[in-house]
C-alpha cells in the first residue's frame, strides 16, 4: 500500500501533517511553559493561525486533483498488521479548511471575551487541545485512530463544556454531554469491531473507498457477502445502528440530541466553535466517510430521523427565551437536516450544507456572544437580577451595538436560506434533492420533503423572533428599570474582527459566483454524485422560488407580531405551545424513565451489594469469628490443659519426691528401710 | 533348752527395737544408743551362730572386733554429737538440717 509519493506529494502531506499538529504544539508550550500568562491566547491563535494557511493551502492542492494517502506500519499483532497514516481526500481536506478557518477567528474573538476570566490560560490549553484533536479527527485514514481522535474531541468538548465547573449547572451539562456521547462512542467501537471482523482491516481508503472492500461486498441470502469473507448479514444491520448512535450522539440526532442545548453552559465562544461549527459535524462527517456502508433501507432511516430531529428541534426553537438554547436548538436543526441529505443522497449538498453552516452559525453564536457580555455589563454595572441571556429582557440593540446588528442580520438570513447567502445555496440543493428522492415513491415517502420545506418555515419564524426580540423594538431591560446607565458597544477589533470575517464567509461568493443557482457552487464538482447539478425538472425552480416567498412572508409575520403587536398573538397556553416550550418533554421523559431506571437499577444494585455481597462477607467473617473463638477455647483449655496438666503432675511427683530429701536424717532412714523392705518382698514374691 | 531359734528372735527383737528408736528419737545420743542395740544384736547373731564353728570360735573372735570397733565408733559419734551441740546448740537430728539443699 506503500506507493511511493513525489516529491510534492510528500509536501503536501507534511503541510497537513504541521497544520493539525501545530494546535496541538500550542497546547504544549501553554500547558508547560506559560500556564496562566495572557500570552497563552495569543499562541494558540499564532497556532491556529498557521494551521489555517497549511489548511488553505493543502485544500488547494488536493482540491479536486488527487487523493494523498501515506500510512506507515504502526505496530503488527500476530499477522496484523497496523497502518497508521494520513488521507487527505475531497472530504478531509474540505473539513481541514474549514474546522483551521472557522476556529481562527473564534481564537481572536476568545483572547478578549475570555480575557477578565481567571481560567484563560486553562481555556486555549483546551482550545489547542480540541483543536488539534478535530483536525487530526478529519485527516487520519485508519479506524482505530479514528476513534482515539474522536473520543478526544468528546473529550475536549467536555473539558470546555464544564470549564466554569463552580457552577452546578455546568458540571451537569458536562457530565451529561459526556455520557451522551459515551453511548455514540459504543456504537462507533462495535462497528468499527465488526468491520475489522469482515474486512481484516481499520484502513478507511481500502474499507470505504471508491472500489474498496465495502463497495465490493453484497448482502444476499442472509449473509454479507465481502472480499475476504462473509458473516451473517445481521452484523451488517448491528455496524449501521453503531454508527448511527456515533452520528446521533456526536451530532445530536434525535434520540441522543438533549446534551446540546445544556452544552451551552461553556463559554459562548467555545459553543461557537465547537457545538456549532466543527465538533457537531463529526458526526456528518463520519456519515460521509462511511457513506458507502449504508444500504437503500439505512439510508432511509437516516432521512426519516434527520427529518424528524430537524422539524422537532425547530419547533422547540419557536418558544425557548435563552438566546444560545435557540442557536442550539437551530443547531439541531441543522444538523438533523444535513443528516436528512446524507440519507436522501445528496452527499454534497450534506457536505456543503456543512460548510455553510459552520460559518453563520458560528457567526451567529459570536453575535450572542457579544450581546450576552454586553448585558452581562450592564447587570453588573448596576446590580441587576435578571440572566443576560433571556431574550424578553432585551430589544432595540440595532443602534447600540450596530456591527454586531449587520453581522446578525447576515447570519440569520443565511440561516433562513435567503438569496445572496450562503445559506440559499446549500439548503435548497437539500430540499431540491429530497423531493427528487421521494418522487416515484409512496405518500409516506413524501413526509420528508414536505416536513423539510416547513422547516424552513419554521427556521425563519424562530430566526426572525429572536433577531427581532434582540436587536429590534425598545430595550426592554430599560423599561422595566428607566435608571440603569447603558454604555455598550461592539467592543474591540478582536470582538469586531473575527464578525466582519466571518460575515463575508456567509455571502454568496466563497461558494458560488451565481448568487441564484445552487448549481454552480464549486463544492459539488469535488464529490462524487454530480448528476444531481442537471435543472431537469421543475423543483428546481419552483422550490426556491416557494421557499424564499414564503420565508419571506414569515418573517413578514414575525415582524408583525413582534414589532408592531397590533395583529394577533401567539396563545401561550396551548398543548402544542407548552410541548415546544418544554422541548417536547424528551428530557423530562430522560429523567423520568431511564434516568430514574438506572437510579433505581443503583440503588436495587447497592441494596444487593450492602445486603447480600456483604452479608455473605459479613456472615462468613462471623463464622470464621466464631470459629476461631473455639479453637482459642480449645488451645487454652485442651493444649494448654493437657501441657499443665502434665507440668501439674510432674510439679506433684516433684512436690512428693522433694519431701524425702528434706535434709532430715531419719527420714532418709525411713526410706532406706522402705526401700529395703519393698526389695525383699520383691524379692520374696518373685522366688516363691 | 536353749536353742539356736530363741537367740535369733532375741536378735531380731533387739534389732528391730535399735531401728525404732533410730528413726524415732528426736535425741541425738538416743539414736546412738539404737545403734549400740542394732550392733549388739548383729554380735549376739554371731556368738549364737558360731556353735558351729567349735574348733576356731571364729564367732566369738569376730564378736570381740565388733565389740571394740563399736566402742571406738560411739567414741567418735559422741565427739560429734559434743561438737554439733557446741555449734547448734540442740542435738535434735531434725534440727540439724544445715547440709541439705536449699
Amino acid at each position: 500500500m506503500n506507493q511511493p509519493l513525489s516529491h510534492t506529494d510528500a509536501q503536501t502531506v507534511t503541510l497537513a501533517l504541521i497544520a493539525v499538529l501545530l494546535p496541538f504544539a500550542a497546547f504544549v508550550i501553554n500547558f508547560l511553559v506559560l500556564g496562566k500568562s495572557k500570552a497563552t491566547g495569543w499562541v494558540s491563535t499564532l497556532a491556529i493561525l498557521a494551521s489555517a494557511v497549511l489548511g488553505i493551502t493543502v485544500f488547494f492542492k488536493v482540491w479536486d486533483k488527487q487523493v494523498m494517502h501515506v500510512q506507515y506500519l504502526w505496530f503488527t499483532i500476530g499477522t496484523t498488521k497496523l497502518y497508521a497514516g494520513v488521507l487527505l481526500n475531497n472530504l478531509s481536506v474540505l473539513l481541514l479548511a474549514l474546522v483551521s478557518v472557522i476556529a481562527l477567528p473564534v481564537h481572536i474573538y476568545s483572547t478578549a471575551y475570555m480575557n477578565d476570566d481567571e481560567g484563560y490560560g486553562h481555556y486555549f490549553r483546551y482550545l489547542s487541545f480540541f483543536c488539534f484533536s478535530m483536525l487530526a479527527l478529519v485527516v487520519v485514514d485508519n479506524l482505530m485512530l479514528f476513534y482515539a481522535f474522536w473520543e478526544l474531541v468528546g473529550f475536549s468538548s467536555y473539558l470546555l463544556i464544564g470549564f466554569w465547573f463552580t457552577r452546578d449547572s455546568a458540571v451537569i451539562a458536562n457530565k451529561k454531554a459526556f455520557i451522551m456521547n459515551r453511548i455514540g462512542d459504543i456504537g462507533l467501537l462495535t462497528a468499527i469491531i465488526i468491520l475489522f471482523t469482515q474486512y481484516h482491516t481499520f484502513d478507511i481508503a481500502a474499507l470505504f473507498g471508491s472500489d474498496g472492500l465495502i463497495v465490493r461486498s453484497v448482502i444476499t441470502h442472509g449473509e454479507w457477502v465481502g472480499p475476504v469473507g462473509h458473516i451473517p448479514a445481521v452484523w451488517q444491520y448491528v455496524a449501521f445502528g453503531g454508527i448511527f448512535l456515533a452520528v446521533a450522539a456526536k451530532s445530536a440526532q434525535f434520540p441522543l440530541h438533549t446534551w446540546l442545548p445544556d452544552a451551552m453552559e461553556g463559554p459562548t465562544s467555545v459553543s461557537a466553535l465547537i457545538h456549532a461549527a466543527t465538533m457537531v459535524a463529526a458526526g456528518v462527517f463520519l456519515l460521509g466517510r462511511a457513506y458507502a456502508l449504508f444500504t437503500e433501507t439505512e439510508l432511509t432511516i437516516l432521512a426519516f430521523v434527520g427529518c424528524f430531529t430537524a422539524f422537532m428541534a425547530a419547533t422547540i426553537a419557536l418558544t425557548q427565551n435563552d438566546l444560545k438554547r435557540i442557536l442550539a436548538y437551530s443547531t439541531i436543526s441543522q444538523l438533523g437536516f444535513m443528516v436528512m441529505a446524507m440519507g436522501v443522497g445528496a452527499y454534497a449538498s450534506s457536505l456543503f450544507h456543512l460548510a455553510t453552516h459552520a460559518f453563520f452559525k458560528c457567526l451567529l453564536f459570536l453575535v450572542a456572544g457579544i450581546v450576552i457580555h454586553q448585558v452581562k455589563h450592564i447587570k453588573d454595572d448596576n446590580n441587576l437580577d435578571i440572566d443576560p441571556q433571556n431574550i424578553l429582557h432585551l430589544g432595540g440593540l440595532r443602534k447600540k451595538l450596530p456591527l454586531t446588528f449587520i453581522a446578525a442580520i447576515i447570519g440569520g438570513l443565511a440561516l433562513i436560506g435567503l438569496p445572496l447567502t450562503s445559506g440559499y445555496l446549500s439548503k435548497d440543493g437539500i430540499l431540491i434533492q429530497s423531493f427528487e428522492w421521494s418522487e416515484g415513491r409512496n405518500i409516506f415517502f413524501k413526509l420528508v420533503p414536505t416536513f423539510g420545506l416547513l422547516n424552513t418555515w419554521l427556521t425563519a419564524f424562530y430566526v426572525s423572533r429572536l433577531i427581532i426580540k434582540v436587536f429590534f423594538g425598545e430595550f426592554r431591560l430599560q423599561k422595566m428599570n428607566p435608571h440603569i446607565k447603558i454604555h455598550i458597544g461592539d467592543g474591540s477589533w478582536q470582538y469586531k474582527l473575527p464578525l466582519i470575517l466571518l460575515a463575508v464567509c456567509c455571502l454568496f461568493p466563497l461558494f458560488s459566483l451565481n448568487p441564484l443557482l445552487y448549481e454552480d457552487a464549486w463544492l459539488f464538482h469535488g464529490f462524487f454524485q454530480i448528476n444531481f447539478l442537471v435543472r431537469s425538472n421543475m423543483y428546481h425552480t419552483i422550490i426556491p422560488a416557494l421557499v424564499n416567498v414564503l420565508s419571506i412572508g414569515v418573517m413578514y409575520g414575525a415582524w408583525m407580531l413582534y414589532v408592531k403587536r397590533n395583529t394577533w398573538s401567539v396563545p401561550q397556553t396551548g398543548f402544542l405551545f407548552r410541548m415546544s416550550c418544554n422541548e417536547w418533554y424528551i428530557d423530562k421523559f430522560y429523567n423520568r424513565v431511564i434516568v430514574k431506571f438506572v437510579l433505581i437499577l443503583s440503588d436495587t444494585l447497592y441494596w444487593f451489594d450492602i445486603k447480600v455481597v456483604d452479608g455473605l462477607v459479613n456472615l462468613i467473617q462471623s463464622i470464621g469469628i466464631a470459629f476461631s473463638k473455639m479453637a482459642a477455647w480449645f488451645d487454652h483449655y485442651i493444649i494448654d490443659g493437657l501441657l499443665n496438666l502434665l507440668a501439674a503432675v510432674v510439679q506433684g511427683i516433684g512436690d512428693f519426691a522433694r519431701r524425702f530429701q528434706r535434709g532430715k536424717v531419719q527420714y532418709y532412714l525411713y526410706s532406706m528401710l522402705l526401700a529395703l523392705i519393698v526389695v525383699f518382698i520383691l524379692k520374696i514374691l518373685i522366688w516363691t | 533348752m536353749i536353742t539356736l531359734t530363741h537367740f535369733m528372735v532375741v536378735s531380731a527383737g533387739l534389732f528391730c527395737i535399735g531401728l525404732f528408736i533410730i528413726v524415732s528419737k528426736k535425741n541425738a545420743i538416743q539414736v546412738l544408743l539404737g545403734i549400740e542395740l542394732m550392733l549388739n544384736a548383729a554380735i549376739l547373731n554371731m556368738v549364737a551362730f558360731s556353735r558351729y564353728d567349735r574348733v576356731n570360735n571364729g564367732g566369738q573372735m569376730f564378736a570381740l572386733f565388733a565389740i571394740v570397733l563399736a566402742a571406738a565408733t560411739t567414741a567418735v559419734a559422741l565427739a560429734i554429737i559434743l561438737n554439733v551441740y557446741r555449734r547448734y546448740k540442740t542435738i535434735n537430728p531434725d534440727e540439724i538440717n544445715q547440709l541439705k539443699d536449699q
